[in-house]
């Protein structure tokens, strides 16, 4: 190394604590870092193309994979697209059934993007904070669908399964022991000084950048662009409810976690709006409902599981294309279907929030202190996996 | 602003100091304790060998190709023609529960049970004749307590034993 | 037999090999890690380290980690400086350890008596930071270096402050020997004396041994484990132990300085070592406890925040500390 060679390169990951499953090529001078490029791609699983050899009900399962803790958004996503193409409507209860597990799933998909965060600050608690809180919404997630995480839970036409027993007071519960929760929160880690200090300040992303760069989600809304697809382009339950849309000014780091806080307690608005106003009813479309044998409709009256149609085996889908978008928890979600008539898509695009907010790794720590890479990774919630599909 | 951060900085150390002294925990005492599961719970699956029609409905639906179509040996033999019956590969195998779904006899159902170690990969693949026989028994040194989880205002969640 | 014990009873041998010496201090690093850890699970609403040794909560969980460490292969990497590379930790931990000798159990039990004994103290603990500093070199790893150069960084922004603020309690006693500062606090205590000097050597202590928030050298999210990424087997339980034994010997500084030492012991017991030392220990241990909870309360600080706090709140008020003992030993008209 030369005298005049000041830049130093440090390759944080793929196996780095902090890195996630990817690469960061950081070029630091001193503590500064001149750039940072995330290398990313590292788990590329062709989700694309995969969706072009598997049957459309096989798909749902499949986009579920790439995003952890953030699932219903793309299961709800895909299947909109397929029924814009099958031209059919779910009931309205499986709307509001939708509207409540994605909502469960924002929260806690908003507790694993703070606790990761938390951690790549230095505060275990917050990490283990979150995590212990995530629990609660699992376990009623897992009780309305059966599963932890990988819900499959909407399917086209509506929904597997209808509200169990006495899940309005668990969900109510629950809903209360969060707000309890929430000033401890606040005092241990969110005011806590050294969190404000890591946090303000660091990683600033104007209005005007956050628009340029099509930065989408919670980032966006910190940056106080008041856009969420809930409300410009309403779906499932969300136009019969009132919810605001979180926005914050500062566009920092900071914000960005509040932005995930308030959205927390918006979430928690609407899923007792969604209980209060559930309407009584099948939760599958009629024309689905029709083709189950009149044995198994009886029993899935009683139980309130829905039985496929042998339809569903091998769905054909019209030709055409379809475009549907959702709000998940960590942003935007688009799903593009190409359909030839036949049992696959002929082409499924598949866009997630991480993959559009990547752009600002590069963006955001132009000048930026080392420490700060992890500060400003964290605040962003960016999942690997879920960007490189 | 000095004075704001030390009262910032005595309340985060004071919530620090009450959960210290509080006896609040979250953990589920696995192995010691084990969850019982809600209805619905979609794990391991059984088959019922006699009301299956073999219809293949499940080996179609599977998103995983875990659900497969199995000639089964003995039933081709008598028949003299190729009966096929469903079997399940847990290599594969991602509990979606479709395959149970679309099952149009019921002949397919959800078990409580995932949490199952095999030794080999032979093991997790079960032919009709081994899917028969219903799922393997979890094997435990010393017999767990069963718990439920419970779900609590004040302490978001709980582990209860079930008689 | 009757022998030996009156050899190990000794204060020249007793100081340095047993308390506060060598073997204390490695009871206290088997006791300390596992109840930091403890402490940090009940903050965070789980058990910690439960299952070696259940009935005790898992206390010697360090016992099984210092078997696997002492067992596990030291892998030294190719391209390291292999002397350097060695020799550091045990040198690390050595000289973490050395200032013991220095500190006096008792009015009467100390392994030597110097009118200087703050300043040897202080002079012998600021030697450990050098060799992380060598340590992220020998490496010849990217984050060790970061994490060495960090190390250094923090040093000149904590010791001037610190060693203000010991020496402040100096000036309020007018004694450089640490029995007579601990046995002028017979009355009334340093830190009621003096609480900005104990603040600031308080926090500084934390500082100097990478405690939260300051664990800024070995910060895990950014550079893996700064300059001790390369290590492992007993080399890496040596370093982990020694910031331990730092916050130790500083933990014991600063009972001695602002808690009254040994103080309160009634006057027949004072030419008995026993009581005065439990009463030093148990001062210290809670002092190491505290820094122990921080874990459980805050995220780290970035490196220039550390070092704005060291250098433009820390020496104001470490300065302003010699100033009140100053005003103090004015109007009390010397110690």
């Amino acid at each position: 190394m030369s005298l005049e060679e000041r830049e130093l390169e440090v390759l944080i990951g793929p196996q780095h604590p902090a890195s996630g499953h990817m690469r960061l090529v950081a070029k630091i001078d001193g503590d500064i870092v001149v750039e940072l490029r995330p290398n990313i791609g590292y788990v590329h699983r062709s989700v694309e193309k995969l969706a072009e050899v598997k049957k459309y009900l096989q798909i749902i399962p499949l986009v579920e994979r790439p995003s952890l803790a953030d699932t219903t958004a793309n299961n709800l996503a895909y299947v909109m697209a397929v029924e814009k193409l099958l031209g059919i409507e779910p009931p309205p209860r499986a709307q509001y059934l939708r509207t409540l597990l994605a909502e469960i799933n924002r929260i806690h998909s908003h507790f694993y993007g703070m606790g990761i965060h938390g951690v790549m600050i230095g505060s275990s608690t917050a990490y283990m904070w979150c995590f212990g809180d995530r629990e609660p919404l699992i376990e009623l997630a897992q009780e309305l669908t059966g599963a932890r995480l990988t819900y499959s839970y909407i399917v086209p036409g509506g929904v597997r399964r209808d509200l169990p027993q006495g899940f309005e007071d668990k969900v109510e519960k629950v809903m209360r022991y969060l707000e309890n929760r929430m000033p401890d929160y606040f005092d241990l880690y969110f005011n806590n000084p050294v969190t404000r200090a890591r946090l303000e300040g660091v990683g600033v992303l104007t209005k005007e950048d956050a628009i340029k760069l099509g930065v989408t989600g919670p980032n966006l809304r910190a940056s106080g662009v008041p856009y969420d697809v809930r409300k410009a382009e309403p779906y499932a339950a969300y136009p019969e409810l009132d919810f605001d849309v979180i926005t914050e000014e500062a566009g920092d780091a900071f914000a960005r976690v509040m932005v995930r806080v308030r959205e927390i307690q918006e979430s928690i608005k609407i899923i007792r709006q969604v209980l209060k106003k559930i309407p009584d009813g099948p939760i599958l479309n009629e024309k689905y409902m029709k083709m189950i044998p009149p044995n198994l409709r009886k029993q899935v009256e009683e139980t309130g599981h829905i039985k496929f149609p042998g339809v569903f085996a091998n769905l054909r889908v019209p030709a055409g294309e379809a475009v549907a978008r959702v709000e998940g928890g960590r942003g935007e979600v688009v799903f593009h279907i190409v359909s030839d008539g036949k049992m696959s898509p002929y082409r499924m695009r598949m866009v997630t929030p991480s993959f559009r907010n990547v752009i600002l790794f590069e963006h955001l720590t132009k000048g930026a202190r080392v420490a700060d890479i992890p500060a400003i990774y964290g605040s962003l919630d960016y999942f690997p996996p879920e960007a490189d599909r | 602003m000095a004075v704001e951060r030390t009262i910032r900085h005595i309340k985060a150390l004071a919530t620090g100091a009450k959960y210290m002294l509080g006896g609040h925990r979250l953990t589920l005492m696995y192995p010691d304790d084990i969850q019982e599961f809600p209805d619905g719970y979609r794990g391991m699956i059984e088959y019922d060998w006699d009301t299956c029609i073999k219809c293949g409905l499940c080996a179609m639906v599977c998103p995983a190709d875990a659900m497969k179509m199995y000639v089964s040996k003995e039933e081709s033999e008598e028949g003299k023609r190729p009966v096929r019956r469903p079997g399940i590969n847990y290599t594969r195998c991602i509990f979606c529960g479709f395959c149970v779904d679309i099952c149009p006899t019921n002949s397919l159902k959800f078990t409580k049970v995932h949490d199952v170690a095999f030794y080999t990969f032979e093991e997790q693949i079960y032919p009709p004749e081994r899917f028969r026989e219903g799922i393997p028994k979890p094997q435990y040194d010393k017999e767990p307590r069963r718990v439920r989880a419970v779900l609590d205002e004040k302490r978001g969640i709980r582990y209860e034993p079930v008689e | 037999m009757q022998d030996l014990l009156s050899i190990i009873m000794e204060p020249y041998v007793f100081v340095p090999l047993i308390f506060p010496g060598i073997t204390v201090a490695f009871l206290l690093l088997l006791v300390i890690i596992w109840l930091e850890r403890k402490i940090a699970a009940k903050v965070q609403l789980r058990y910690g380290p439960l299952y070696v040794l259940k009935p005790l909560g898992g206390a010697i969980q360090m016992v099984a980690d210092l078997l696997r460490y002492l067992f596990q292969e030291p892998i030294i990497p190719k391209t390291v400086d292999k002397l350097a590379f060695i020799m550091t930790p045990a040198l690390l931990f050595g000289t973490a350890y050395l200032p013991t000798i220095a500190i006096p159990v008792s009015p009467t039990f100390y392994a030597f008596r110097s009118d200087l004994s703050l300043l040897i103290v202080l002079a012998l603990s600021t030697l450990a930071p050098i060799f992380t500093v060598v340590m992220g070199w020998a490496s010849n790893n990217k984050f060790s270096l970061i994490g060495g150069i960090r190390e250094g960084y923090i040093v000149v922004s904590y010791e001037i402050p610190m060693f203000l603020s010991a020496l402040s309690m100096a000036v309020l006693y007018g004694s450089l020997d640490l029995v007579e500062i601990a046995e002028a606090q017979k009355g009334i205590w340093g830190i009621f004396l003096n609480p900005v000097a104990a603040i600031t050597m308080l926090v500084l202590m934390y500082m100097s041994t990478s405690k939260f928030p300051f664990e800024i050298p070995e910060a895990e999210s950014e550079i893996v484990a700064g300059a001790y990424t390369e290590y492992s087997g007993i080399l890496y339980g040596l370093v982990m132990g020694a910031s331990y034994v730092k916050l130790y010997v500083l933990s014991l500084v600063f009972t001695i300085l602002f808690l009254g030492g040994w103080n309160p012991i009634p006057g027949f017991m004072a030419n008995d070592p026993l009581l005065p030392g439990v009463l030093l220990f148990i001062k210290a241990f809670i002092i190491i406890v505290i820094g122990a909870f921080l874990r459980a309360v805050y995220p780290r600080f970035r490196i220039d925040q550390a070092m704005d706090l060291g250098w433009k709140t820390m020496l104001p008020l470490s300065i302003i500390s010699i100033f009140i003992s100053l005003v103090e030993v004015m109007i009390m008209g010397g110690a």
